[in-house]
């Protein structure tokens, strides 16, 4: 199967047709459970991006050597290596980043999004491709993370990027995991709305 | 059968793969890291101590290490306190003193441990030089390190170290306590506690519950779940004047701390490691100084 998208394309299909979070509905666990703030939904998405882009280019390399039988346990090999290497970069070179960034590195290794793209694309496509649509799942995890960490710390802790914006606390329940279901719930229906709506709209003209 | 051998082999090699090149970054990067580390301990211990910024410690303060070991040998258990030396002309690399104290709190033997200050900081010259001091047939392994700080010959604080279960793995904390054992201040070194939950325990609102409290306090402390008054927080988070603050440390300092919102389990396990560590610190210090006391040893601080 040859990929004939370009890579603008492929980067928005990441963010957009296919968004890890509100299409795929994948990595939930992280997605309910860390984005309480934008800036967290951030530093998880920039971690998984570097994560999702090294993996996918290294399977896109040995794609020919993995045996078909053994690849996921190659696919985890291959991603709690690259964790394990950017966590000690990280904290060799870049301390004060790793002192925010470390315990989000840590928790990437089980992440289901990473897994899943190794196996539907880069597997199969060149080191190229595999290269921008990693960047573009990357992305749209990082989008998803902060749009629902948005939602989630001017609900919950009424501010913004750690700016009290509203002065007071709306709902201490959006602070709590299991609000994270229902915001990312009410997220995936209103980016289906949206796609409804122009399709109808096409659909007209 | 062959599937399985096929398997087998390149399932091993992907693995010697992966791990030589994790251990290749490990080499590459752990020096790196180790003087990470020292940087950041070194500027959590003087941010503990109140120098935090621009304030430089003055030129009278000293920091004394003390390392502890646990001594084994012969069917029997001993605590040996390694400490600087001291006394009459003091200077640099004047080795230190090991005091051997049973369970009892008797004094078996002190003696003198030549190690120029440079080596004590490495734990395997250190080692070595204790095993040499207590000789052989005694089995010897460290147990903690602790400083502490004078300031013109007076003890002003100690800082313990220590580490407890947290809620996934082990936190790494670091404690400043005043010679009677009242909190001076909290730091969370390392922790792997979930992002947004537990992982607040390493927040200022968190870490300053804890400052003030005095030793009575701490040993009964627990976890209320209820939210912080809105008050209280502000003062936390050193949004108010200092005598505001000093206000609320003085009416909260025989309270329990706060729970974090969805985080009991992390909570009550800082207010109980915190408490652990500085209860068992307590008593050693204890131990040790009346020892020092009774037998005249003259140690740095």
């Amino acid at each position: 199967m040859a990929n004939d998208k370009t890579s603008m394309q492929l980067i928005a299909r990441g963010i957009l047709a296919e968004n890890p979070i509100f299409k795929l509905a994948l990595s939930m666990c992280p997605a309910v459970g860390i984005s309480t703030t934008v800036m967290n939904g951030f530093m998880l998405g920039v971690a998984v991006l570097f994560v999702q882009v090294f993996s996918s280019m290294t399977i896109s390399i040995f794609k020919n050597v993995i045996h078909p039988r053994i690849r996921i346990p190659t696919y985890t090999l291959t991603i709690a290596t690259w964790v394990t290497v950017i966590d000690l970069v990280l904290a060799a070179y870049l301390p004060d980043a790793y002192a925010k960034m470390g315990i989000f590195v840590k928790i990437i290794v089980a992440f289901a999004i990473i897994t899943m793209r190794l196996e539907m694309f880069a597997c199969k496509e060149t080191v190229k491709d595999s290269f921008w649509d990693a960047l573009g799942m990357g992305l749209g995890f990082m989008v998803g993370m902060m749009v629902i960490g948005f939602v989630r710390e001017l609900l919950g802790s009424g501010a913004v990027m750690g700016y009290d914006v509203l002065g007071f606390k709306p709902l201490l329940f959006f602070i709590l995991p299991s609000a994270g279901f229902f915001v990312v719930g009410l997220m995936m229906g209103f980016f289906n709305w949206i796609e409804l709506y122009y399709k109808r709209k096409k659909g007209v003209k | 059968m062959k599937d399985i051998i096929t398997i087998v082999v390149r399932l091993t090699v992907s693995c010697l793969l992966a791990a030589s090149v994790m251990g290749i970054f490990f080499i590459l990067t752990s020096n790196a890291k180790k003087h990470n580390e020292h940087v950041k301990e070194q500027q959590v211990m003087f941010e503990l101590l109140g120098y935090k910024g621009e304030a430089k410690p003055p030129a009278s303060l000293g920091l004394h290490e003390v390392y502890r070991y646990v001594i084994t040998g012969n069917d029997k258990q001993s605590i040996g306190f390694l400490a600087p030396k001291g006394g009459e002309g003091h200077g640099e690399g004047e080795g230190f003193l090991l005091v051997n104290i049973d369970l009892n709190g008797q004094l078996i033997k002190a003696d003198p441990v030549t190690l120029s200050e440079k080596d004590a900081i490495e734990a395997e010259p250190r080692k070595k030089a204790v095993e040499q001091a207590v000789g052989p047939g005694y089995e010897v392994k460290f147990a903690d390190q602790t400083i502490i700080v004078t300031d013109n010959g007076k003890r002003i604080a100690y800082l313990v170290g220590g580490k407890f279960q947290g809620f996934k793995t082990f936190v790494h904390v670091m404690l400043a306590v005043d010679p009677n054992f009242t909190i001076l201040g909290l730091e969370v070194l390392e922790h792997e506690e979930d992002p947004g939950l537990g992982a607040e325990i390493d927040q200022d609102y968190f870490k300053n519950q804890f400052k003030g409290k005095p030793f009575e306090a701490l040993k009964a402390i627990g976890v209320v779940k209820a939210p912080i008054p809105p008050e209280y927080l502000e003062a936390l988070n050193g949004k108010v004047g200092e005598e505001e603050i000093l206000k609320f440390r003085e009416q909260y300092k025989d309270k329990d701390v706060y729970a974090l919102t969805g985080a009991t389990i992390s909570t009550k396990a800082v207010a109980d490691g915190v408490k652990g560590i500085v209860t068992k610190f307590a008593y050693r210090m204890a131990v040790l100084d009346k020892v020092l006391k009774e037998q005249q040893l003259a140690v740095s601080f």
